[in-house]
């Protein structure tokens, strides 16, 4: 018994200088996003104060605008997150002033009691949050380093360290660009975006490993682009399977679920990307420079 | 045969993992230590500045002080009637309090960050215009209290009884016969009460507070009072107030998309995967179920990146399937029969997928050691997920594969997912 299979074979190391303008193109469309609107980064980093809070009747944003100035927060940051409910951002306040301008709320609008969430922090708690997750990250990719270093070759390692560093740079350039707020969750974000990446770009490698054993006769570069063929019905089938209830939580879910999803979304689509158009290739440009294996 | 045996064993051995995991999910309800972001609550993390007791290096903030503070905390939030409060330290020494179901915590914080520290000095002298008072050293202090409560006077005006131990009591009393004659101040945090003339001896052992507001205000004081003075002054760096409508919305959407991304996920694997597809599908309900028992016997928080970090991890799970799947058909191009496919597809896709999810084991394990709050919950979920789905694609997706494999009215093109090609 036999069987017929639709087997792939597209030239993907070959037209590596195409990918590499493509990713160049999104990664400095992101960095322009960057240098016009900055990060918006969240209370979580900047320390500050957040209510949400649902009103008794729909007003829109001028209004509440004019009615948190009138209490002394004309610079207060607002956002709406349904007919009736704004989140409210200030800087830090201690209970007094909080209460202060829930009352002018109450008194000028008309709010339903308890808020919907409330949330204050002090900027030396948020700096130590920053650092923690800059240590986070760091030691994720250095951990992730030695171990493809010590499974693998240095020159996977390094590869991948090219196509993790690719990923996080489109997914903050996303953020920048659609100026979404970068808070506590998008650090988890990041973080699963490099497992997922990481992940992605493991199966290829270990591909290309294998094929490296067994197959004899072909350069490097056509044995990578082979490897990269045979897993790549695996490659599109997992961010597909990933993405679809990734998708259903950006469309239906909360604010917060909302920004995780929005971010997972770019780095998921961004990681399987890498793991071909990046990575890849940057193991046979490697092999270019440091021959070890048939050019 | 000696194979199908151990197949058999593998299957039995996860329906009894299942039935363990049973013992936990159920009731259903009640099995998921729900996060404060999700059930609603207050969430404050304070920093301990420096410590109260003069003869000490302000400075210095120890780790037991810290500890202590922690039990008067936990012993002032008891007292205040709060259900299932959680008094914990992380990693940099904050206290960490968790307050379920609070969402007006506003006399919460009060309470917990006074420092209750009393004393008892005379007056040196005092300052008529200013109203400030010139005080002499600390003669008595409020750890020699055995009680404390709120109530009125003969006057009629708010007070705070104090009793003192019977060791107090006789030091009161000392104090008290030393000092005829003079004011002797009260002081609450570093605040004089008041500063009564005293006429005589007082021996009962009993004392009141004067010059409070309200009456709730003097039992505050009083309820601190009885549970002890904190031996640090504590600053709270962050407040996180839910609502338990906006938890209880977050979590039915997380749920709801998670049913639906599931249901995407099943349709997807068996229209390309069909029989195989389908064995995924019960590898991965059988993944979310033992996952359901595990956090519940932790008794692990679920929060809502968590809840993101269980739909990530299933995405992950059908990757270990996808790579045998895709692994197997590649076998079966080589012309091979669908037992050896099945066997050389299982042995190289293990490497792959051990090597791909330590990778994704050591982000969580940086996550979970230096993520704060809600992510160290997602770290749990996602650390958590990676291994058990490993296991349960390595072990029980193979098992139940390999079973049916000996059945050859099963292993036909239609179950694989591949087209006969004409001889």
């Amino acid at each position: 018994m036999r069987f017929k299979f639709s087997n792939y074979n597209y030239n993907f190391i070959g037209r590596r200088k195409i990918w590499y303008i493509i990713s160049a193109a999104i990664i400095l469309t992101g960095i322009i996003g960057f240098l016009v609107s900055g990060f918006n980064f969240g209370i979580d980093f900047l320390g500050g104060s957040l209510m949400e809070v649902e009103f008794k009747r729909e007003l829109d944003i001028a209004e509440l605008r004019e009615v948190m100035a009138d209490s002394g927060h004309p610079t207060a940051i607002l956002q709406r997150t349904d007919a009736r409910q704004y989140i409210i951002r200030t800087l830090p306040v201690n209970t007094q002033e909080k209460n202060e301008i829930l009352d002018n709320l109450d008194e000028q609008i008309g709010i339903n009691r308890p808020i919907l969430q409330n949330r204050n922090v002090l900027p030396t708690f948020s700096r130590l949050i920053t650092r923690l997750a800059m240590i986070a990250v760091a030691i994720s990719i250095a951990g992730i380093l030695i171990y493809v270093w010590i499974r693998f070759e240095v020159r996977f390692a390094v590869a991948a360290i090219f196509a993790l560093i690719h990923d996080v740079l489109i997914t903050l350039g996303f953020y920048a660009l659609f100026n979404r707020e970068i808070n506590i969750t998008t650090i988890a974000v990041i973080l699963s975006l490099l497992g997922y990446s990481i992940n992605d770009t493991i199966v290829v490698f270990d591909r290309v490993r294998e094929d490296t054993r067994t197959i004899k006769n072909l350069t490097y570069e056509e044995l990578v682009n082979n490897s990269v063929n045979k897993t790549l019905a695996r490659s599109i089938n997992t961010a597909i399977t990933t993405l679809f209830p990734v998708i259903v939580l950006l469309i239906i879910g909360n604010q917060t679920l909302k920004d995780f999803a929005f971010g997972l979304t770019i780095g998921i689509v961004a990681g399987a990307y890498s793991s071909i158009f990046i990575a890849s290739p940057i193991l046979v440009m490697w092999n270019n420079r440091f021959p070890k294996y048939k050019r | 045969m000696r194979r199908n045996k151990f197949n058999i064993a593998v299957v039995i051995i996860f329906i009894l993992i299942i039935g363990g995991a049973f013992y936990y999910v159920y009731p259903f309800e009640s099995s998921i230590n729900l996060g404060l972001d999700l059930r609603g609550g207050t969430q404050l993390i304070l920093k301990a500045t420096q410590a109260v007791s003069e003869d000490e290096d302000p400075e210095a903030v120890t780790s037991e002080a810290i500890d202590k503070a922690m039990l008067i905390i936990l012993d002032r939030v008891d007292r205040l009637g709060i259900a299932e409060p959680l008094v914990t330290k992380d990693y940099s020494d904050n206290i960490v309090i968790q307050l379920p179901g609070v969402d007006d915590p506003d006399r919460a914080i009060e309470i917990i960050g006074k420092t209750a520290q009393l004393e008892f000095r005379v007056v040196e002298a005092f300052d008529a215009e200013e109203g400030t008072y010139e005080l002499g050293p600390v003669l008595f202090t409020g750890d020699r209290l055995s009680r404390s409560s709120a109530g009125y006077d003969s006057t009629g005006s708010i007070v705070v009884f104090l009793s003192f131990t019977p060791e107090g009591a006789r030091i009161f009393e000392e104090v008290t016969a030393q000092n005829i004659g003079r004011q002797l101040a009260i002081v609450l945090d570093g605040d004089v009460k008041s500063a009564p003339v005293i006429r005589n001896v007082i021996s009962g052992g009993d004392a009141v507070i004067e010059g409070i507001g309200s009456l709730e205000n003097a039992r505050d004081i009083a309820l601190v009072l009885e549970t002890g003075a904190l031996p640090v002054n504590l600053v709270i760096e962050e407040t996180r107030t839910v609502g338990s409508t906006l938890g209880q919305d977050a979590l039915n959407k997380g749920i709801y998309a998670g049913i639906i991304g599931f249901i995407l996920i099943i349709i997807f694997m068996i229209a390309y995967y069909k029989g195989l597809g389908l064995v995924s599908i019960i590898g991965l309900l059988v993944y979310i179920f033992i996952f359901w028992g595990v956090i519940s016997a932790l008794g692990a928080a679920l929060t809502l990146p968590g809840i993101a970090g269980i739909i990530l991890t299933i995405g992950m799970a059908v990757d270990a399937n996808i790579i045998i799947f895709e692994r197997i058909r590649e076998e079966l191009r080589k012309g091979k029969t669908p037992y050896t496919a099945l066997n050389a597809g299982f042995k190289n896709a293990m490497r792959t997928i051990i090597d791909a999810n330590v990778t994704t084991l050591i982000t969580a394990a940086a996550l979970f050691r230096f993520g704060t709050g809600p992510v160290r919950g997602f770290a749990v979920t996602l650390g958590l997920g990676v291994v058990i789905s490993m296991v349960t694609a390595i072990l029980l997706v193979r098992a139940i594969l390999y079973l049916l494999a000996t059945n050859k009215k099963i292993m036909k093109p239609g179950f694989l997912g591949v087209k006969e090609l004409e001889r």
